[in-house]
């Protein structure tokens, strides 16, 4: 067998179908002019199932197996077993966007009930079924604010301390508009409300704040940021992560019109970066036709059953084209089936509870780690979710490596800062852990 | 299949219609316009007070699946919206000459020369 | 509905100081049995490529191999993004064999791996066609695209900031070349085009149009939806392109998820190179590393992209191999045109390779394709591209045996022979009947408190 694994075709049908279609080879029904027709080799040998598996399962071993306290923006919290069989089921993982929606109202209930989680969880009217990740989304929102004739302005203010990936995404999608992107200062993690008014003005198009920051500090006084923006005529656009919305201030009650963020914290785990963008706005008229990303609406069927279907769909590239809202087309709904199976099955109790636990070890280890000759934990003088910085005496690069070697990886954020995430997924090793700070931070 | 067309009216050949009345005029889409698009889910129009220019774009109608730029038949301030539609966009699928008209338009009477008489565009439909 | 089965509102009690929380929250609370049968009963109701041929034009649903997603589930592929390059050759190095897989399939010099997307695939090389712009100060406004190109395409040109020149196609459905020496000018940066084109037919004049779109000082972008009617028979860099994007989703059989995730990987020309997303993989004399590309044009992903997309793709490449690569483009050129020759609908345009454009003619083609729901199938593109009326964009992969592509036939055949009013109501033996989006778009209602506000 010397085709594809995957292609039915025995000899003969291969035959009856040529004769059908009345030529000789596969080859005569290539219409490519012989000047650039490839005849080379790309070298790759095809392999039974078990020796592929066998070839990527060995190059993947040469990962180390790290326990990682690792943060900043991805996340890894334990996935139940539940969503992977779920989610898994062909029927979904298999599918297509949901074009004709009588055949796929499995799916559209699924996104639309991730949708309606987001709504419940941001207080916000809309939300779509997913950007690619936190950065992308962010980029959304600031041409999200372009658009919207409420907005005046053409300055993005964030904060100075936003993460690289988000801030060179966030450079990108202004790129082609009139926007600029400039940075507001933070006073020990957390917004300079104070040198934030003295920048913020009528050429202010969108404020952008994160809670938790990327420092893991949790804001105080959001109110204020959204009351800045509200009397500049900008866009407030809160990033924060689906786990942390259980618990910190409501975005809505804090004047948030848009939120943003990673969602794959649940449904997904520590997948290389790999990610879901949130998207969740305000519910304006304005907004929904401005809304960037699928959405999916409930209607009836002919029965007048209940049903849903994708909705306002004019804002979308295969329609809209050059005017679109945005170009996405495929996104990231597999993930945001996961996360909404995740959230579903911790339920809000369990929810809560996993957001009070973030507070609470970012809290316990921070205190284990201050407790160690050369270290200061946390840094900022803050409430934390999940992480901390911690300072070390000596130089952190140095510090990250000699941990690593003890099988632990944790950010080197500055000369001297690390920065710990911590989770039920390495909690179990934390004893480990703080006794392998303790000895290489001598 | 035929199409209802107003004599009171003029057109543009994109299918607007105008019809004055005194210092105004009203704007809509035709007939034949609305059923092209199909049911129609939104219009989105300019405000009161701003100005439209002819043969330039003023709003846009949207179906489910196409959005069409709506052209203006003749240059003037805005004086009139008709806010129904952003709630009932059915009405310009349901009455496009009657309730489902678009703007009233303070106009100049020189702005409908070369439009289309109502029998020419009959022509141009059919 | 989810929220129907039980919600819960909870109060929210926290060691944080009250103005820091939030009061309560209020979401389902199913038990896992309960969540069990929720997501199965929904998995029911939804359409899969295991559920039946899925011809959809343009988005090459093919078989998902199981063993991929077994690859995927691994616990050594699960790793942060920020751990040291040290501790992740095993993933760098993979990622870097990918790279150079899909540069030799696609014929360019590098690749980049970190698009998420199609779309961000094509915003990706877009804008690194503009950065080899300035970089030369060579400052230019327009990208031309072809009028039955992909939506994506229009507006990823914009997003970068670029003015629309749109292309009308010639009588044979192919770009004319009249009109785009009309087009090109000092000001052209870029000519999007994809090839064989969205009626399938190979752009036989590619040699000249990539001449003309250099000589203008263009850059030629390949839009990769259409790669796999190629592999192994010809590759984009050798017909001139300067920038491409791979829809790894569509050819190289990772799940399209309902919608996503996929990923766009981009392959440039050497001289490019400079320019790729920071940042890129590449090999050392002792493992592999990454560094930041001289010029580059930044991110366009948080990270590097949707790596258990990437990992399944290199998989899938890894299990063909060439023979095995080259057999699924010929399979798929197959099955479009033993497809085309048994349905009734008549194909204006030819010869197509691994799609077909038909014309539902005097019938209203979404309602056609309502129909064939009722037949088991899933039914093909509907309405584009416009050149052809009441278009059916039908791509039917390789995956099909002469079996199931004659119950599609049937199916086509049925829609085909099926009247007016039959049409309209269709379909009538689907789990919901004809969907009301007219409603839906006057009258939205997102989320289940929109609903819950109306009762």
């Amino acid at each position: 067998m010397s085709g594809s694994p995957y292609a039915p075709h025995t000899t003969s049908e291969t035959t009856a179908m040529l004769d059908a279609v009345g030529v000789d080879s596969e080859e005569a029904l290539f219409d490519i002019p012989e000047s650039v027709r490839f005849d080379g080799e790309f070298g790759i040998d095809a392999k039974s199932e078990q020796a592929a598996r066998r070839a990527v399962a060995s190059k993947l071993a040469d990962n180390d197996d790290l326990t990682e306290f690792l943060g900043r923006g991805h996340y890894d919290h334990y996935v139940p077993s539940v969503v992977d069989h779920l989610a898994d089921r062909s029927e979904f993982i298999t599918s297509y966007t949901q074009y004709q929606p009588e055949v796929a109202q499995g799916f559209l209930q699924a996104l639309f009930e991730y949708q309606s989680m987001l709504v419940e969880l941001t207080g916000l009217d809309v939300a779509n079924c997913s950007m690619y990740d936190a950065a992308t989304a962010l980029g959304e929102a600031a041409t999200l604010a372009d658009r919207l004739r409420s907005v005046s302005g053409t300055r993005v203010l964030v904060p100075d301390l936003l993460h690289e990936g988000r801030r060179g995404v966030l450079d990108n999608y202004v790129a082609g508009g009139d926007l600029t992107v400039e940075t507001y200062p933070t006073t020990d993690g957390n917004v300079d409300r104070e040198a934030l008014a003295e920048r913020v003005d009528e050429t202010t198009a969108m404020v952008y704040a994160e809670n938790p920051t990327v420092r893991g500090t949790i804001e105080e006084g959001l109110d204020t940021v959204g009351d800045l923006a509200d009397e500049h005529d900008a866009l407030f656009t809160l990033g924060t992560d689906i786990v942390a919305l259980a618990l910190l201030e409501e975005p809505a009650s804090v004047g948030a019109d848009v939120v943003v963020g990673d969602g794959s914290a649940l449904g997904l785990g520590s997948a290389y970066g790999f990610g879901l963008g949130l998207f969740a706005c305000r519910g304006d008229r304005e907004f929904l036709r401005q809304v960037p990303g699928r959405l999916v609406g409930a209607s009836e069927d002919s029965d007048d059953r209940r049903a849903y279907t994708l909705t306002l769909q004019t804002r979308e590239q295969h329609i809209r084209r050059e005017r679109a809202t945005s170009n996405i087309c495929s996104n990231q709904a597999w993930v945001a089936l996961r996360t909404a199976m995740h959230v579903a099955s911790l339920g809000p109790d369990g929810l809560v509870e996993l957001a009070n636990d973030s507070v609470r070890r970012a809290r316990e280890t921070a205190a284990r780690l201050d407790a160690l000759t050369g270290v200061q934990a946390p840094v900022h003088d803050r409430h934390h979710f999940r992480e901390f910085v911690a300072r070390v005496d000596q130089p952190a690069e140095a510090i990250a490596a000699d941990l690593e070697a003890e099988g632990y990886a944790v950010h080197a954020v500055g000369d001297h800062e690390i920065q710990v995430c911590v989770t039920e997924t390495n909690e179990q090793a934390l004893d480990g852990f703080v006794a392998a700070v303790s000895e290489v931070v001598r | 299949m035929s199409f209802d067309i107003d004599t009171d009216c003029r057109y543009l050949e994109s299918h607007e219609w105008v019809r004055p009345d005194g210092d105004t005029a009203r704007i809509g889409i035709t007939d034949f316009a609305q059923d092209e698009l199909g049911d129609v889910v939104f219009v989105e129009l300019p405000s009161e007070g701003d100005d439209v220019t002819k043969a330039e774009e003023f709003g846009v109608v949207e179906s489910i699946k196409a959005v069409s730029d709506l052209y203006a038949p003749v240059s003037g301030a805005v004086v009139a919206v008709n806010e129904r539609l952003f709630d009932e966009p059915e009405l310009v699928n349901d009455d496009p000459f009657g309730d489902g008209w678009m703007l009233e338009v303070a106009y100049e009477e020189s702005d409908l020369d070369g439009l289309l008489t109502a029998e020419e565009y009959r022509d141009q439909t059919e | 509905m989810l929220s129907e089965k039980g919600s819960e509102t909870v109060e929210v009690d926290s060691e944080l100081p009250d103005d820091l929380t939030r009061d309560s929250l209020a979401l389902p609370n199913p038990s896992e049995p309960e969540l069990a049968r929720h997501y199965t009963r929904l998995s029911e109701m939804n359409y899969g490529v295991e559920s039946g041929p899925f011809p959809l034009g343009s988005c090459t649903m093919k078989y998902n191999p199981k063993f991929t997603e077994d690859l995927a589930a691994r616990s050594d592929a699960s790793i942060h993004p920020d751990r040291s390059e040290r501790s992740t050759q095993g993933t760098l190095g993979l990622l870097h064999e990918l790279q150079t897989y899909l540069a030799d399939i696609g014929g360019m010099d590098a690749v980049t791996l970190q698009p998420p997307a199609g779309a961000a695939g094509e915003f990706t090389g877009i804008l690194v066609a503009k950065a080899y712009h300035e970089a030369n100060g060579d400052e230019r406004s327009e990208v031309i695209i072809p009028e039955s190109a992909h939506g994506t395409n229009f507006a990823t040109a914009a997003m970068a900031g670029y003015d629309v020149v749109s292309l009308p196609s010639n009588d044979a459905g192919r770009v004319d070349t009249e009109a785009l020496e009309a087009a090109l000018s000092e000001e052209t940066a870029a000519l999007m085009l994809t090839n064989p084109n969205t009626l399938g037919l190979f752009e036989r004049d590619i040699e000249e149009i990539a001449e003309m779109v250099h000589d203008a000082g263009g850059i030629l972008y390949y839009d990769g939806a259409n790669l796999n009617a190629l592999l192994g028979r010809a590759r984009p860099g050798d017909m001139g392109f300067d920038v491409m994007h791979y829809n790894v989703h569509k050819t190289f059989a990772t799940p399209h998820g309902g919608g996503g995730p996929g990923a766009g990987p981009v392959g440039v020309t050497e001289e490019l190179t400079e320019f790729l997303p920071d940042p890129h993989v590449r090999a050392t004399e002792t493992g592999y590393e990454t560094y930041t590309p001289d010029s580059s044009i930044g991110k366009v992903h948080g990270y590097d992209g949707n790596w258990l997309v990437l990992l399944k793709a290199h998989a899938y490449i890894t299990r063909l191999g060439d023979a095995g690569l080259a057999d699924a483009s010929a399979k798929a050129v197959l099955n479009a045109n033993y497809l085309a020759e048994q349905i009734d609908y008549e194909i204006p345009f030819g010869p197509f390779h691994h799609e077909f454009v038909a014309s539902a003619g005097e019938q209203d083609a979404a309602d056609a394709a309502k129909r064939m729901l009722d037949f088991g199938v899933h039914p093909p593109t509907t309405k584009w591209p416009e050149i052809v009326p009441e278009a059916l964009m039908t791509e039917p992969t390789e995956i099909e045996s002469k079996r199931t592509l004659d119950q599609l036939a049937a199916a086509f055949n049925a829609a085909s022979a099926s009247d007016t009013d039959t049409i309209e109501h269709a379909p009538s033996r689907t789990a919901a009947g004809r969907i009301d989006q007219t409603s839906a778009a006057r009258n939205p209602r997102l989320s289940w408190q929109a609903l819950e506000e109306e009762e």
